[in-house]
């Protein structure tokens, strides 16, 4: 599902997201404000989620604990959609 | 230039104006411009004071009305009345008339006349009830003690006089109470024993007794007891606990001197006969005197209260009005008068965008007073420095009040207001990321959003108005705390398990409860958004997130300089300086980008290599950058080949740059300068100076824009006004000497800064992972120690455990996560933006500009007038 090329999708997507809200952004007094917020917050955005997929990328270590119990030897939770409060 | 859109990313072209305005309509066109609220008026009798200007009766009389309205006001407040608030009315902003002025000031007077004597009325007859009340405090108790005191004389009398009739008249003391007390009464003056009674406040009780015990050597025979009710002072309006207190002794110096000292301590004295009779009948005179009064009080009470609600009704509307007008004259001081064409000339800076509206609102003015000669806006060029103004409206309030916070720009240079918007809260996300968090405070900031106007008007505390001013910054911070929130997989220190994650538990075959298990990737896959939730709670979390958030906040920090240094290359690109790019930009983009632009480079690098895949060892990044200076072209564990040579390279990059810091710029500005003088050009003050010394009489001339009376005379000269002003003005700061050694001394500190900042600003972007590390411990450990003991419980104690540590948690996490770590972290996050990234653009010497305005003026009023 997410392998390297995900780096250069999301860069094509953070492109075209910038160049439309360059050209979407509502025009007047608050144009600039619209654009440098929208164009900077999806590269912010973007950096930060570059960098934690980049970390996990080659990962040099994996997770280890000892507490887990047997019963979840055979299923592990496997959900993807509740969040585990 | 030319007439540009006004953005946030510089500040506004500003144009210095010259008005001609008619003596006759001036109060009006000064109302007129308060409104519009967008020129800021320079003094032109900057070396009068304050007491030779134009209008300063006026602004005397307007004083005095406003002392009468702040005598009404701190009357109400006395009386508790309250005011109408200042948005019940409908047209605040209406320019009152000189006529309705005048109303309201006669109004004020006779209103404060009237005030004042009923409230004269009201505090003498207030005084004279105190006393009334204290006087039946004393009597009542002066009764207990004369029957005590008077037992006491019995025996007293017996020890003295034991031979007389003393059993007869015993007998008929005990058989007739009224002859008891006559025979006792008598008994005080034969023996001249007087006494004295009174009240004193209760705290001085003590000091009273021990000064009378010494001063007396104890002849005196002393009885107290407390008021039970306060008492209320009627000067201060405060309740005083009293005692009444009566003192016996012997002879009439004595209790002269006791009068002396119960006076000098505050206490009131009080006629009390001694005779019970009388005391009674005392007693009933008291008590319908007091009710007189009370009968005339609450009659004077209530007129005035009912005055009062009639001048709360428009008092809010007054103040505004008076207020608007003092200032109107204030800005009218700054004018100078021109006695010859009865004309005010006024100069004053304006946006240049602005000068339509104001030349159709001068037109306005003109039209309605009838008035035929109209007001003449000029345009003047100047070397003065424009002020400084950025249109903010209420979204950019907030981010724009923290640049200038820290100082205000330069005229015209980048304004760091704009990206602020982004990095700021970006920046304090970082350091809050927890979904859960970041939600509390977006929600909080919709609400203050979404109930912005009843809570604008409502009082606000400290804390609360800084959180209200700010609450744009915090939606915006609130909204990127739940993206962080995201990335970090952390909501309310819990994971969130959105995607499946990259691990899975590779159980051992004999596995057995407490024994490590170890997980293994599936093969291929990489978890799509965020830290994987499987890295929740394991043994090497902290093992991972340390590294990856370390990383996170070099390359943050990296991307924030780099982005702030290219915003000084705007700026000399603005300010057409090619020597700063050339001088400052590009060499500390270069030293930069070769040290620490290289070191993201390699964390990056390192991120990309599947270091297991190709079977070697990963190197460490932190002793590759050490020895990268100490030992330059050794490297033990390589990364990549021709690593270094690289880096020798970058070394010498840098190393070279610092050199071209150092002398580039101040050896081409004394180049510049001596080509200029070797052709014959001078300096800018020197030059005006030399032109305008064609005239013969320009040198008295110049003086008398400095005489005494500071008005600059124009009327002796022939010229238009304005040119002579505008010289004046220029005259002030003239060019700058050029001097070689201030400009070199300036550049080595810079130089200097710049290339340690380079490695103390990097390091300085590591409390970004310091303080998200203690956030994300803090929450996990305020989870452990609160709900999840809660969780431990079964049955009914469960139900009730829960509940009860849910409101512990939700209260601590409010109180703790929120409040506190999120002040923490936005100081934290001010500083990465006020150090780390204006030093590297930031000029900031500008003036801010501070425009006459009726409602800047009245915003303060406003909060008071609720």
């Amino acid at each position: 599902m997410a392998n390297g090329w995900s780096l250069l999708i999301s860069i094509i997507f953070i492109v075209v997201f910038s160049i439309v809200s360059w050209f979407a952004s509502p025009k007047g007094e608050t144009q600039t404000v619209w654009r440098s917020t929208l164009v900077l917050s999806a590269w912010a955005c973007w950096l930060m989620w570059a960098i934690t997929f980049l970390a996990q990328w080659h990962p040099l270590i994996t997770p280890q604990r000892a507490d887990l119990r047997p019963e979840y030897v055979n299923g592990p939770v496997k959900s993807n959609a509740a969040m585990l409060f | 230039m030319a007439a540009s859109k006004d953005s946030l990313f510089r500040s506004v072209d500003m144009t210095l104006t010259q008005l001609y305005v008619a003596n006759e309509i001036g109060r009006e066109v000064v109302s007129a411009l308060g409104e519009l609220g967008c020129m800021q008026f320079r003094d032109l009798n900057p070396d009068t004071s304050a007491f030779q200007r134009t209008f300063t009766q006026e602004i005397r009389r307007l004083d005095n009305v406003e002392r009468q309205l702040n005598y009404f006001r701190s009357q109400m407040e006395k009386n508790d009345i309250g005011m109408r608030p200042i948005y019940e009315f409908s047209n605040t902003m209406a320019a009152p008339t000189a006529t309705e002025i005048d109303e309201l000031a006669d109004r004020s007077q006779s209103l404060e006349q009237r005030i004042q004597s009923l409230n004269d009325s009201y505090e003498t007859l207030k005084k004279r009830e105190t006393e009334l009340t204290e006087w039946r405090w004393v009597l009542r108790e002066a009764g207990g003690f004369f029957d005590r005191a008077r037992g006491q004389t019995e025996e007293i009398r017996q020890s003295i006089e034991e031979t007389d009739d003393a059993p007869l008249l015993r007998d008929v003391e005990q058989a007739n109470g009224s002859t008891e007390a006559q025979g006792g009464q008598q008994s005080f003056s034969v023996m001249n024993i007087g006494f004295v009674a009174g009240v004193i406040p209760r705290e001085r009780m003590a000091a009273f007794e021990r000064i009378l015990w010494r001063t007396l050597r104890g002849n005196l025979y002393m009885n107290q007891s407390e008021i039970p009710d306060a008492i209320i002072d009627p000067e201060k309006n405060e309740e005083v606990h009293k005692n009444v207190f009566v003192i016996f002794a012997h002879g009439k110096e004595i209790i002269a001197k006791i009068r002396k000292i119960s006076e000098s301590l505050g206490a009131d004295i009080y006629n009390v006969d001694e005779n019970s009779e009388l005391r009674r009948e005392q007693i009933h005179e008291v008590n319908s005197r007091l009710q007189d009064l009370s009968n005339v009080l609450g009659n004077t009470k209530r007129t005035l209260d009912a005055e009062l609600t009639q001048i709360g009704r428009s008092l809010a509307a007054w103040m505004i009005v008076i207020k608007k007008e003092k200032s109107v004259y204030q800005t009218l001081n700054r004018f100078s008068y021109d006695p010859a064409r009865k004309t005010l000339v006024a100069e004053a800076w304006c946006p240049t965008n602005s000068l339509g509206l104001v030349k159709s609102t001068l037109q306005d003015v003109n039209d309605r007073a009838g008035h035929s000669v109209p007001t003449i806006v000029n345009q003047i060029k100047t070397s003065k420095t424009p002020p400084t103004f950025n249109r903010t409206n209420k979204f950019t309030l907030g981010f724009q009040t923290i640049i200038d916070a820290y100082g205000t720009a330069k005229y015209t240079e980048v304004n760091p207001g704009l990206p602020t918007i982004v990095t700021f809260p970006f920046l304090f996300a970082v350091m809050f990321g927890d979904f859960g968090h970041g939600a509390i405070m977006a929600l909080a900031a919709i609400a203050m959003i979404y109930w912005e106007k009843p809570l604008q008007r409502g009082k606000q505390d400290e804390l609360f108005g800084m959180a209200f001013y700010g609450r744009y910054i915090m939606l915006m911070m609130g909204i990127f705390s739940m993206y962080t929130g995201l990335i970090y997989c952390d909501a309310f220190s819990k994971e969130l398990s959105l995607f499946p994650s990259m691990w899975t538990w590779n159980f051992p075959d004999n596995y057995e409860p407490g024994m490590q298990v170890t997980a293994q990737r599936v093969e291929g896959y990489t978890y799509p958004f965020g830290m994987d939730w499987r890295w929740h709670d394991t043994d090497n979390d902290l093992l991972f997130s340390n590294s990856y958030k370390m990383k996170l906040s070099i390359i943050l920090g990296w991307a924030h300089m780099t982005y702030s240094l290219c915003l000084s290359f705007v700026n000399a690109r603005h300010f057409r300086s090619p020597i700063d790019i050339f001088g400052n930009f590009i060499p500390g983009m270069i030293f930069f980008q070769s040290i620490f632009g290289y070191l993201v480079f390699t964390i990056i690098y390192k991120w990309s290599v599947d270091w297991y895949a190709i079977g070697q060892q990963p190197p460490g990044l932190l002793n590759m950058l050490i020895y990268m200076f100490l030992q330059p072209g050794r490297v033990d564990e390589q990364l990549y080949p021709g690593q270094g040579t690289l880096q020798v390279v970058l070394v010498l990059l840098a190393v070279v740059q610092v050199p071209i810091l150092l002398f580039l710029k101040p050896f081409y500005l004394r180049w510049e300068h001596n080509r200029a003088r070797a052709q014959g050009y001078r300096g800018l003050g020197e030059t005006s100076h030399v032109t305008a010394a064609g005239d013969d009489d320009d040198e008295e001339a110049q003086e008398g824009h400095q005489q005494p009376n500071g008005r600059p005379s124009i009327a002796d000269s022939e010229m238009d006004g304005g040119a002579m002003i505008t010289q004046d003005i220029g005259h002030g700061e003239g060019e700058e000497e050029f001097e070689f050694s201030e400009v070199m001394i300036h550049q080595v500190i810079h130089t200097i800064e710049f290339c340690l900042n380079c490695v103390s600003h990097t390091a300085s972007y590591l409390r970004l992972w310091a303080l998200s590390l203690a956030h994300q411990q803090l929450s996990i450990v305020l989870w452990s120690m609160t709900l999840a003991n809660a969780f431990g419980f079964t049955g009914a104690l469960g139900v009730f455990a829960i509940v009860c540590f849910f409101f512990v948690w939700f209260a601590l996490t409010i109180a703790v996560l929120v409040v506190m770590e999120g002040t923490s972290a936005m100081l934290h996050s001010l500083r990465l933006h006020w150090v780390e990234a204006m030093s590297k653009h930031f000029i900031g010497d500008g003036v801010p500009f501070e425009p006459f305005s009726f409602q800047v003026m009245l915003e303060e009023e406003m909060n008071e007038l609720m």
